[in-house]
């Protein structure tokens, strides 16, 4: 095929842009276009801006609906009073409540981060303009102007944002009227501040896209430079961002200082924060050790290694032994919370992505009734979970003669509480004997239940998108393996599996940040009985949220749960972009 | 294939816009708004023409439409739909009232604190608790019932006032808030214990028990002839069912001066003691599978314990159950929480309407319903209705023919002399979770008065917690 | 290439082993875990079924079959629930929120599948960033939004129809999974696309959706199953019955019927009937895809 000529020519291109750029150049030689969009830079810039427009539509409902959101648990999360949308600023006072003085030492850990990013970004971008005498320093100005504007437009947007919903409660009582309601968001519009903060947003964001269409401009039309605009924009925010999570640290732990110093009280928040990093910073160097260890050929190299990993991660456990004492004064059902999510998590994603595997692999193979199987499979995603609900309380009761206490009858077992069971299933499975202490002992019966009821729920759901996973894949490539006389496990491995990864991708990440904040199976079958071993981190969060309307401290648990979520889809990320291979 | 799939898809697409163009419904405004009040007419003097003089001077509540979000559904709405009907046909002031179910007391709570918090005016009626109430207060969303109460033109005669039952009347004021008088109560509910008659004479008693000690043994006796772990009382874990029992053995779970909790007094310790006996001994047991009513009713439990709202349901499944197994319907009742008080003091809950702060002419309008609603003579019809209890003494005289039918309603109406309220504390919602949690501790096996002590703890601490959060 | 219906046989016969036994033995065992997965899906199911055609005495009596079938209680449950009051709305919403969804997500998915612009991994970060927070979190929000947008422009949106689609017309997960599968599209076919002369926009039409027609079904799937069930927001945001969903109707006869277990099943079924009616006539689709298209070329 002709790609393949085309992709020899390329050997001296790696990045995917410029493959797309110059695959576009042939269609350019027919057709003419303004001089903007005239050229291979000119090309990207078309192509930019129809992917823009492509995405404007779902962006502006998710931005709406999804971002907006965001933006509203992060205001709110520093604000507190009950009942109250403009609360009072409380700084980092709702973290702090939640877990206690690890808050100050997780944003200044995520301002490293940032740091950390923006260095590497540009390290890599000043390394390449070494190597291969680009034209990356250009583009630092253009890039820092416009990520200095960008702050300054999500600055806006926290200045906008207070006064906006302070309009609701001067509408309240008699003069409730949609024309009130309309003058005063055009009143709250033009206000001083408000213009100010959006209008230096603007000429900056806006000086900066021109600097950088005039680097564009500069730069050959055909030229085959990358544009290095992205990597200086994002390392300009990420220290733009960090900057701003430092100062806000550094002035909540004086003012924390300066309270205790008021009220008598020690407070030992550097030591903390500096003990607790020291030994995570042990805990990433002993990792480090231990991977070079493996690629060392000399025994006594990889030995020596080896030793002194152990050593630092002992070393590491001493200091992260201080933990709890950290977190003491935090939540202590945010915590119990956690946990029971992890167990929550981990019960559930492994078993019903595996399950579903198998079942979409098997009802894609050449069987009777697949129809119907699959509709059966299908059915419990698709039933209301009211009714649902009903029936597993029914199965998983604590009655004696309830389906599953009467099977363990049969097998001459006492009846167990159920979803009324408090107690670990480890603990059980120990018999109690020895004392595991609450993460040992393991999720409580009650949530392994209602594991078992999402599991159910979910397999079927999960099933249908491997299907169509399943049948994206050409049949070609089974034709071909067959010719070659592979058996049908060698074809699920070497061909189902690699290509069905973009679909595993997909499945396994968007179960993960599903289970992490699942909610409805676990709030229909949780039972006092349980004693609260049920309440994932998300019921924690509705609690505070609808039942206390402390929206300031729910909107903080829930960035806090998001932060989470985020490392742990980061994390996967990593790992797949290894694996995932889109055909 | 390829173009029929777009055909489909093409179809789908002009399907949406066609449906998206249909005329959207003409938006039903919360209130009439638009709608002024007519200029100054010095003269105007018809019925419910505005007061000359007097705080409500010059306010018409005349053709106001009113919207009043409820959670009564199903044939209680549709009963309450026939008495509103009458009300818009013929009230002199020509208010409509638009009586609309929004679903449970969460989803009208979820409701008004949404439209709080965007500043859309909730309906100028809405029911929510007495604890509700405190939480729209902190956005100054209600307005103070005692100005129309108070009003020579609109409001109650002292006679009227009287007749209400006045510790009803008194749940709605809110010390934290300037002793304003945020909720007005249309109906009231208590806490009862439904019992069997007829399976309690076959085992040889001769009517539901009075004592803590009765109730045991008659427990334990069902229990026992039923044999298979039913039979006897059906736990409630409720918070409600806890200070019922409290209340019960002379106790209380707020604190003398009403600002905090007490949950390790000796009477909930003495309760807690007796339920564990029971649910030990086999004589009570937990049903954690729906209502208890049909375990009642097809006779797995003797006792089972409630709001007396629930009569309705338990005479249906009763009556049910009896034609589907073919046997005689067995006689039952409720009767008072078993106590060692002299009087039966009786839990008494139920929600309150209020009014939203609005347009006057709105707020006075919604008002002249509420007064309207809560009158003898319609109360009785709402009672009859729902199996509410009325709010107003001068009730049970439209009611007599209705208790005659009803008997276990006329045991319950008795009770309803010796009240007891739960607390009303902001933290109220969440102390319930915690008190049934602990409820559930205990009976499983967890030191009494250490799980109370701990409870009452907790139940204080979370109440300092979020009145912190009070500014 | 193949045809529709020798694509469709060759999918089916790829685990044939020349060994028949071998064969024989492999269904054996497929059968085998399909059947015992099939009954522990479908059997907490039959319960509800079962459960819905008994009596009060025999649905709270842990039975597991009634004597007589009461099929009546699917007419009690039908008008307790004013589900014919709801039914139209209902699919009203249901056409408009999938409708839009499939537009707009197959566009974004598209931009971030098979196009170059600056930002792409920060946009879709953000993008997967919005599934993260937990939902009771973003009702207030959410209702601030759709009641200010309801003030500001001339259509209302509370009590209508904009607060119960547009917020569903584009969502995180559907881009995200229509990504996945158009990113899976040979290069080649875009190449030979513009030689054509085709753009972006055609090619998606004419191309990339047609090949993708399986991940498009199961967000159409999907995209129904969730505006159907949708329970809480079509609550808030509506105070009246004129655009309640089938859902309300399940909701407010629940709290009626609260211990009348066989009706409340019976609404259940009720309501998720029109769903397995879909799937069943529809499921044929998901695995079409490219069996029955073919490559060009």
């Amino acid at each position: 095929m002709a790609v393949q000529n085309w992709e020899n020519d390329l050997h001296v291109d790696s990045t995917a842009s410029q493959h797309a750029a110059f695959r576009s150049d042939l269609q350019q030689q027919v057709r003419a276009a303004p001089s903007w969009f005239r050229g291979r830079q000119g090309r990207r810039l078309r192509e930019m801006l129809l992917a823009y427009s492509f995405l404007a539509p779902a962006f502006l409902i998710i931005g709406l609906f999804g971002l907006f959101p965001l933006a509203f648990a992060a205001y709110e999360s520093t604000l507190r009073g009950l009942n109250k949308i403009v609360g009072s600023y409380d700084g980092l006072g709702n973290y702090v409540k939640a877990v206690d003085n690890l808050i100050y030492i997780l944003t200044f850990w995520i301002a490293i981060g940032l740091a950390y990013f923006a260095v590497t970004t540009i390290a890599r971008a000043v390394r390449e303009h070494r190597q291969e005498n680009t034209n990356a320093m250009r583009w630092v100005l253009p890039a820092i102007v416009t990520a200095t504007g960008a702050a300054l437009f999500a600055r806006f947007v926290f200045v906008l944002l207070p006064e906006m919903l302070l309009i609701p409660s001067k509408l309240r009582g008699q003069n409730n009227t949609q024309e009130a309601f309309r003058g005063l968001v055009v009143e709250t519009w033009w206000l001083p501040k408000v213009q100010i903060a959006l209008w230096v947003a603007i000429i900056l964001l806006a000086g900066g896209a021109a600097w950088a269409m005039r680097v564009n401009r500069s730069v050959a039309r055909d030229s085959r430079d990358p544009i290095y605009f992205v990597p200086f924009f994002s390392a300009g925010i990420s220290l733009i961002s960090g900057g701003a999570l430092i100062w806000l640290t550094w002035n909540e732990i004086n003012a924390a200082y300066a309270e205790a110093l008021e009220e008598g009280v020690g407070l030992e928040l550097w030591s903390q924060i500096v003990t607790i990093s020291a030994g995570f910073l042990l805990l990433l160097l002993a990792w480090r050790l231990w991977e070079s260890a493996g690629h060392r050929t000399s025994n006594t190299g990889m030995a020596v290694r080896l030793v002194s990993a152990v050593a630092l991660m002992a070393g590491a456990w001493v200091l992260i032994a201080e933990l709890p004492r950290v977190v003491s004064a935090g939540d202590e059902d945010w915590w119990n919370g956690l946990m029971a999510t992890v167990f929550y998590v981990m019960g559930t994603v492994p078993i019903q992505l595996g399950l579903a595997l198998i079942l979409a692999a098997l009802l894609f193979q050449k069987i009777r009734g697949q129809t119907l199987f699959r509709v059966l499979y299908f059915l419990p995603y698709v039933a209301p979970f009211v009714g649902t609900a009903a029936v597993f309380r029914i199965i998983f009761s604590n009655r004696p003669t309830a389906p599953l206490n009467s099977m363990l009858d049969l097998f001459g077992a006492d009846p167990l509480l159920w979803l009324g069971e408090p107690s670990g299933i480890i603990e059980m499975i120990t018999g109690g004997r020895i004392d595991l202490g609450p993460i040992l002992s393991g999720p409580s019966l009650a949530l392994v239940a209602i594991m078992i009821y999402g599991i159910w729920t979910y397999v079927g759901f999960d099933t249908v998108i491997f299907l169509a996973g399943l049948g994206a894949i050409p049949n070609e490539l089974y034709e071909v393996a067959d010719i070659d006389g592979a058996g049908g496990w060698a074809q699920f491995r070497h061909v189902t599996l690699p290509l069905l990864s973009p679909t595993i991708y997909f499945l396994s990440l968007y179960a993960v940040i599903g289970t992490f904040k699942a909610f409805n199976h676990i709030f229909v079958l949780r039972q006092a009985a349980a004693l609260g071993t049920t309440d994932t981190a998300s019921i924690v969060i509705f609690q505070a949220f609808k039942r206390d309307t402390r929206y300031g401290y729910a909107s903080a648990l829930a960035i806090l749960l998001l932060l989470i979520i985020m490392v742990i889809t980061l994390v996967n990320n990593r790992i797949a972009s290894r694996r995932v291979f889109y055909g | 294939m390829n173009t029929k799939r777009m055909w489909m898809l093409a179809a789908l697409m002009v399907g949406v816009l066609v449906l998206a163009g249909c005329p959207a419904p003409a938006a039903q405004a919360p209130a009439a708004m638009e709608e002024e009040a007519p200029a100054e007419e010095a003269m105007d003097s018809g019925p419910c023409a505005p007061a000359a003089d007097g705080p409500l001077a010059g306010i018409d509540p005349r053709g106001q439409t009113i919207v009043w979000w409820h959670q009564h559904s199903g044939s209680r709405e549709e009963k309450l739909a026939v008495i509103v009907e009458d009300y818009n046909a013929n009230n002199e002031c020509g208010i409509v009232l638009d009586a609309q179910n929004q679903g449970g007391y969460n989803d009208i709570r979820d409701k008004v604190n949404a439209s709080t918090a965007s500043g859309e005016q909730p309906a100028s009626l809405i029911v929510g608790y007495q604890n509700d109430q405190a939480f729209y207060q902190l956005n100054e969303v209600l307005a103070d019932f005692d100005k129309f109460i108070d009003d020579p033109n609109w409001g109650l005669s002292a006679e009227e006032r009287d007749d209400y039952f006045a510790s009803f009347i008194e749940q709605g004021v809110h010390p934290v808030f300037d002793g304003q008088r945020l909720g007005f109560p249309p109906n009231r509910s208590m806490e009862v214990l439904y019992y069997n008659l007829t399976w309690l004479e076959e085992l040889g008693f001769d009517g539901p028990p009075a004592t803590p000690a009765e109730f045991e043994e008659m427990a334990c006796a069902a229990a026992e002839a039923n044999g298979d772990g039913t039979g006897g009382y059906i736990l409630r874990d409720d918070a409600s069912a806890t200070a019922s029992w409290t209340f019960a053995l002379g106790g209380d779970v707020l604190n003398e001066d009403n600002t905090g909790y007490v949950y390790n007094g000796q009477a909930t310790i003495d309760a807690m003691t007796m339920l564990k006996r029971m649910l030990d001994n086999g004589c009570a047991y937990f049903f954690t599978e729906g209502y208890p009513n049909p375990e009642f009713a097809a006779r797995r439990a003797s006792f089972t314990q409630g709001s007396s709202s629930g009569l309705p349901f338990y005479a249906n499944d009763i009556v049910t159950i009896a034609e589907e197994q073919g046997r005689d319907m067995d006689e039952w009742g409720v009767t008072a929480i078993p106590h060692t008080t002299e009087n039966p003091v009786q839990n008494i809950y139920g929600a309150d309407v209020m009014i939203t702060a609005g347009q006057p002419e709105q707020e006075l309008a919604a008002w002249l319903f509420i007064k309207w609603f809560t009158s003898p003579e319609v109360q009785a019809r709402w009672v009859e209705a729902s199996n509410y209890f009325p709010t107003r003494a001068g009730t049970e005289a439209h009611l007599s023919g209705y208790v005659e039918e009803n008997p276990q309603y006329g045991e319950a109406l008795a009770l309803l002399g010796h009240g007891a309220y739960e607390p009303q504390l902001i933290s109220y919602q969440a102390v319930r979770d915690a008190a049934e949690t602990a409820f559930n501790e205990i009976m499983q096996g967890a030191d009494i008065q250490a799980t109370l002590d701990a409870l009452t703890e907790t139940a204080n601490e979370l109440q300092e917690e979020l009145m912190g959060e009070v500014q | 290439m193949a045809s529709g219906a020798v694509g469709v046989s060759r999918v089916r016969t790829r685990l044939a082993d020349p060994a028949v036994r071998r064969v024989a033995i492999t269904q054996a065992i497929i059968y085998f875990i399909l059947i015992v997965g099939a009954a522990v899906s479908i059997l907490p199911f039959l319960y509800t079924v079962s459960v819905s055609l008994m009596n009060l005495t025999e649905a709270t009596g842990g039975r597991a079959l009634p004597t007589t079938p009461q099929w009546n209680n699917y007419v009690e449950a039908w008008h307790d629930a004013q589900f014919s009051l709801y039914f139209m709305n209902s699919v009203k919403i249901t056409l408009i929120s999938v409708g839009g969804a499939l537009v707009f997500c197959a566009l974004a998915a598209y931009a971030f599948a098979q196009m170059e612009f600056p930002g792409k991994t920060f946009l879709f970060t953000l993008l997967l960033s919005t599934l993260m927070l937990p939902e009771a979190i973003t009702w207030v929000p959410n209702f601030i939004t759709v009641s200010w947008l309801g003030r500001i422009s001339p259509v209302p949106w509370l009590n209508n129809w904009p607060s119960l689609t547009i917020p569903f017309m584009a969502s995180a997960f559907g881009i995200f999974l229509l990504r996945q599968f158009f990113q899976q599209i040979p290069q080649e076919l875009w190449d030979s696309a513009q030689i054509d002369g085709s753009g972006h926009l055609r090619y998606l039409i004419k191309v990339v959706l047609p090949l993708s027609s399986a991940a498009v079904m199961t967000l159409v799937l999907f995209g129904f199953v969730g505006a159907w069930n949708a329970l809480a927001w079509p609550i808030l945001v509506t105070t009246t019955p004129d655009w309640r969903p089938i859902s309300y109707g399940l909701l407010s006869f629940l709290d009626e019927a609260g211990a009348l277990l066989h009706l409340q099943m019976a609404g259940a079924i009720i309501t998720m009937l029109p769903i397995v009616v879909l799937y069943f006539f529809t499921q044929r689709h998901f695995i079409e895809g490219i069996a029955t298209t073919g490559l060009k070329g």
